[in-house]
């Protein structure tokens, strides 16, 4: 043992990974080593009066040199992204509206002067209220807010039709009476 | 990177600061955790050092590619489970991620070497080497020092081997691997002074 409290085996491996560290950082003192360790021109000093062993030193650079990192396929490394990918969005909690795909069961109160009459047709029933809403994405919640806005213009349309124009001229001569026999002056 | 870092923890004017180090993965890690589908920066970033780690344990591309596969999808279901612990002492580039990820990766490869039934020590064959003519990483690795070298590190035992790798392929500090193997940094300098003594007496044998 040493003073350092350690003994020949243990600072032979501190010396070695002081190596590894240098020559893994691609120190140019040891690039002048030679391919088994020996000293080159500008490398005397730093390999026969070195502790760490000329094998070892040899074996270091052929291991540092030789041993190659794979990647694997471009095909392999997307999939996997996919699929990482798919997991991410099970994962994800509901954010914003429009970041992510979910299925939302959104409220629908009637509005004030709701008209049963001019309700979107229902063909099977299924509109009714409260219905899920599969919001997919920024581009369907735009996709929703046109189809709001086309509705909305739908209902207000000026009707050019004698029938209509005939039905709102009753409805509104009726509410003008009842106005008017409410204040008492007809 | 893993950087110091100087802060007050306190008002008080006189407080001493604070040293905190950061791993270099940190910002990757928090933005994975707030939004999972950032863990992709991760998943490239050691997409090939995974592979590789279990392409030299596990010697096939195949079985290789389904550890790698299972420790990202393991990485990614447990990453709240992960607890940044870089010290001082684990040094400039250290990513306390990366250990966890790579012992996610460890033992992955260990129970699908258990399932396989594998030969712990089995070196990587020449005939996986030259399976695929057309293979690049096959043909940088054909020449006959490679290979020399290659089954010289597959002759090794266990974590003698795995340290190897770790420290010359995945280019990891002596402190990372300790993480990794859950050993201290001494065994792990010893392990692979001696991995070096036993391939260089293998290299020397056979030349």
């Amino acid at each position: 043992m040493t003073v350092l409290g350690r003994d020949g085996g243990e600072i032979e491996a501190l010396v070695t990974d002081r190596y590894l560290d240098a020559l893994l950082a691609g120190t140019p003192e040891l690039t002048q080593l030679g391919p088994h360790g020996e000293a080159g021109s500008g490398g005397a000093g730093t390999d026969s009066r070195s502790p760490l062993d000329l094998a070892v030193r040899a074996a270091s650079r052929r291991l540092a040199g030789d041993l190659p990192r794979f990647h694997p396929s471009f095909r392999f490394e997307e999939r996997l992204a996919v699929r990482l990918a798919e997991a991410a969005a099970a994962m994800r909690l509901p954010l914003a509206a429009g970041s992510e795909s979910e299925v939302a069961r959104i409220p629908v109160t009637p509005p004030s002067g709701f008209d049963p009459l001019a309700a979107f047709p229902d063909e099977d029933g299924s509109d009714a209220l409260g219905r899920p809403f599969i919001v997919r994405g920024a581009v369907a919640a735009s996709a929703l807010s046109l189809a709001g806005a086309a509705w909305y213009a739908w209902r207000h349309r000026p009707s050019g039709s004698p029938m209509a124009r005939a039905a709102r001229a009753a409805h509104g001569s009726r509410s003008g009476r009842r106005q008017l026999s409410g204040t008492g002056r007809v | 990177m893993a950087r110091p870092v100087f802060g007050r923890t306190g008002a008080a004017k006189d407080a001493v600061p604070r040293i905190a180090h950061l791993d270099r993965d940190r910002p990757l890690v928090d933005a994975a955790r707030r939004d999972p589908a950032r863990f992709d920066a991760l998943y490239r970033r050691y997409l090939a050092q995974v592979y590789s780690y279990a392409y030299y344990e596990l010697g096939d591309h195949h079985a290789a590619e389904d550890a790698t596969e299972r420790t990202f999808l393991s990485a990614l279901a447990n990453l709240h489970r992960f607890e940044e612990r870089a010290r001082p002492a684990d040094g400039e580039g250290a990513s306390t991620f990366r250990v966890w990820l790579f012992r996610i990766a460890r033992n992955v490869v260990l129970n699908e070497r258990r399932t396989t039934r594998r030969h712990p020590s089995e070196p990587i064959g020449e005939t996986t080497i030259i399976a695929d003519p057309l293979d690049v990483e096959s043909r940088a690795v054909k020449n006959e020092e490679a290979l020399a070298a290659w089954h010289a590190v597959g002759r090794l035992p266990g974590d003698r081997r795995r340290a190897v790798v770790l420290r010359f392929v995945d280019e990891m500090s002596t402190a990372e691997i300790a993480g990794v193997l859950g050993r201290s940094e001494a065994a792990v300098r010893v392990l692979i002074h001696r991995a070096l003594r036993s391939v260089a007496k293998d290299l020397g044998s056979r030349s």
